[in-house]
């Protein structure tokens, strides 16, 4: 068990292609830190430079309080868990386990103790003999996490463990990854595309843009307060919804409507609005937006509604029963609106947040 | 099957058997051949049926008794060509898979310029280049040797592509794995790859052993002590008497002798063969 302390850290592929810079980042002893953000952001390459698989450019990472920038991935004192499994497919389950606490030199009592307790964990007991050709996805899966948890690293790395699953199973799963790591407490750094793997799982979510920190923060925090556009759009589905507007003295304007904006310069700004921020009754001073609905999608649980609102596209959800009519108002929670700037970062007015709740 | 009629059927057997006694039939007059007196063969008849010459011809063939013909005694030949075949077999298979390990995965400096003279010597086989080669290998003193008829014959190509092949159909999470389980290049080496190409190792054995086993030119030219005859060449050697007519019962007898062990060979691995050459799953 053991903080992760990346300073600075920043990796160029040959061609000069930075594909990550800048990164700063501590993750405390024991965390589940979740690093998301769209295919080609360079959360693989941060991650294996962490596992020590990729070579780091520039700056420092410490695993407990060594600088582990020169060693090998094995005296790193880490367990890594990859997308397609990488078991060894000419060993058994029992062998795939053993392998690395072998290359140890763990003594063979040791090892028969360690993977029976992990198969115990995982409940793969019944294919211990069996050779990874010989099982399911899933069960490779729990394979691969109990060759991570015999090694009682000081930290395990996830490359997208998950995404090679059928949906359900990955719900199951990622419940199950969690528990197992918090049971054990062993600091974990999660890579994922999937913005609800990220919120659902992660401790601290760090949003990574472009090979550069976003955002870093708990997941309700990165929901409610997303630092830009980027991060209000990428995190939470349906997206929150933009929409162009006009500041002038104190007040934003949009899609006809006008709110009060405090302290907020003058010029152009973007709008933004989770779907279950809307309601369709006023209330207290709140002013509507009139919409025109376009579409319905049925979840279930909740139903969307598409509205035409000025000239732009808004999703609102609601609840399932509610019944929704071609030309209706929407009214915003005023306490939940997001503005960003013409550079797409946020604005904070705070005076209007105080003053809306 | 596409169609299933049963006169396609029938001609897909006809084919079939066609193709086998094609060429099955030189193999058979060979057999027979080698149970007749040596007269028989060549009285201009060549006789269809086995004759009943057969335990006289091998028991005298065995013992070397036919010493007019056959300086040196078919065991000693049968030795050397085994020899010869495994030593080639098996340089040609650590060689090709030592190399092969290097360029798939290690960067080091003319790691292409190494790839491209390898591939380059692909053109070049034993025969084009086989003045120079003899030349060398003179010049060593290997003449008359197991390294000079084995060394030669040894680098290949064709083998360090096919197992490059196979390397590169190993996804590299497994090294990064092997590489997080403390297993270094060497180890990585022999728990993870040789066990995953063993079935290609064992279908190119079966290849180079006959390769080995079937040389020809090479062995007639660098060996002139009889102790190092090869039986392939030991038998065009009893084909070339000058004072006498060829004794083509105890020829044929040897190179019926001379085809069992890369049939047994390719009978014991016949089962890691096949699989070597149509597995796919890796
Ligand atoms: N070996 C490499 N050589 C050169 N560029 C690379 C290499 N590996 C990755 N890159 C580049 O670095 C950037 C980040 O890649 P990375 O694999 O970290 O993305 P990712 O966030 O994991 O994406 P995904 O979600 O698709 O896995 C990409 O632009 C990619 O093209
Ligand atoms: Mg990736």
């Amino acid at each position: 068990m053991a903080a992760i302390t990346i300073e600075n850290v920043g990796k160029t592929y040959a061609g000069g292609v930075p594909a990550v810079q800048g990164i700063d980042l501590n993750i405390r002893d024991g965390e589940f830190v979740v690093l998301v953000g769209p295919s080609g952001c360079g959360k693989s390459t941060l991650l294996r430079m962490i596992a020590g698989l990729e070579e780091i450019t520039e700056g420092t990472v410490r695993i407990g309080d060594r600088v582990v920038n020169r060693l090998e991935p094995a005296e790193r004192d880490i367990a890594m868990v990859f997308q397609n499994y990488a078991l060894y497919p000419h060993m058994t389950v029992r062998q795939n386990l053993s392998y690395g606490l072998k290359n140890r030199g763990t003594p063979r009592d040791e090892i028969v103790r360690r993977v029976d307790e992990a198969a115990r964990i995982l409940e793969i007991g019944a294919y211990l003999d069996r050779k990874p050709r010989a099982l399911s996805g899933g069960q490779r899966q729990r394979v691969a996490m109990g060759r991570a948890i015999v090694r009682e690293p000081s930290a395990f790395l996830f490359d997208e463990p998950l995404s090679n699953l059928d949906a359900k199973l990955r719900v199951t799963m990622r419940g199950e990854i969690r528990t197992l790591q918090r049971r054990l407490g062993t600091t974990s750094v999660y890579v994922t595309h999937d913005q609800l793997e990220a919120m659902t799982m992660a401790d601290r979510l760090v949003v990574l843009r472009q090979g550069r920190i976003e955002q870093v923060g708990t997941p309700l925090d990165v929901y409610r307060n997303p630092v830009s556009t980027f991060v209000a759009q990428f995190i939470g589905s349906p997206s929150m919804n933009l929409m162009s507007g006009t500041v002038r003295a104190g007040e934003v304007r949009v899609a006809d409507a006008v709110y009060p904006a405090p302290g907020v310069p003058d010029g152009a700004v973007t709008v933004g609005l989770r779907p279950e921020d809307f309601a369709l009754v006023p209330g207290g001073a709140r002013a509507g937006m009139p919409a025109r609905l376009v579409n319905i999608e049925e979840l279930g649980s909740q139903r969307l509604g598409y509205f035409r609102v000025g000239g732009e596209t808004v999703v609102a959800s609601f609840p399932a029963g509610q019944v929704l009519s071609t030309e209706m108002t929407l009214y915003p929670d005023l306490s939940r609106l997001h503005l960003f700037g013409a550079d797409e970062r946020r604005i904070d007015p705070a005076p209007l947040r105080a003053g809306a709740v | 099957m596409v169609e299933n009629h049963r006169w396609l059927d029938v001609l897909a057997h006809l084919t079939l058997i066609l193709g086998v006694v094609i060429v099955a039939f030189p193999v058979y007059i060979a057999v027979v051949a080698s149970t007749h007196e040596p007269a028989d063969f060549v009285s201009g008849l060549i006789p269809l049926l086995p004759g009943d010459n057969a335990v006289a011809t091998y028991a005298s063939v065995l013992e070397g008794g036919v010493s007019s013909q056959m300086s040196v005694p078919i065991l000693t030949m049968l030795k050397n060509s085994l020899i010869m075949a495994v030593l080639i077999a098996v340089g040609k298979i650590v060689i090709s898979v030592l190399s092969a390990y290097a360029i798939v995965y290690f960067r080091f400096p003319f790691r292409q310029l190494a790839f491209w003279m390898i591939f380059v010597t692909l053109m070049l086989p034993v025969e084009v280049r086989i003045v120079p080669t003899f030349q060398v290998v003179a010049d060593l003193g290997m003449l008359n040797s197991y390294a000079g008829l084995t060394i030669p014959l040894i680098a290949s190509a064709t083998a360090t592509f096919l197992f490059r092949q196979v390397f590169l159909t190993i996804p590299d999470e497994l090294m990064e794995a092997a590489r997080i389980d403390g297993a270094g290049p060497m180890k990585f080496f022999r728990d993870i790859l040789l066990p995953l190409s063993r079935t290609n190792i064992a279908a190119l054995f079966v290849i180079l052993f006959i390769y080995g086993w079937n040389q020809y030119l090479w062995p007639i030219l660098i060996t002139t002590d009889a102790g190092f005859y090869t039986i392939v060449a030991g038998i065009k050697r009893m084909a070339d008497v000058v004072d006498s007519e060829p004794l083509w019962n105890y020829i044929m007898a040897t190179a019926v002798l001379a085809m069992l062990p890369p049939v047994i060979v390719v009978i014991a691995m016949q089962r890691l063969f096949v699989k070597g050459l149509v597995e796919t799953e890796k």
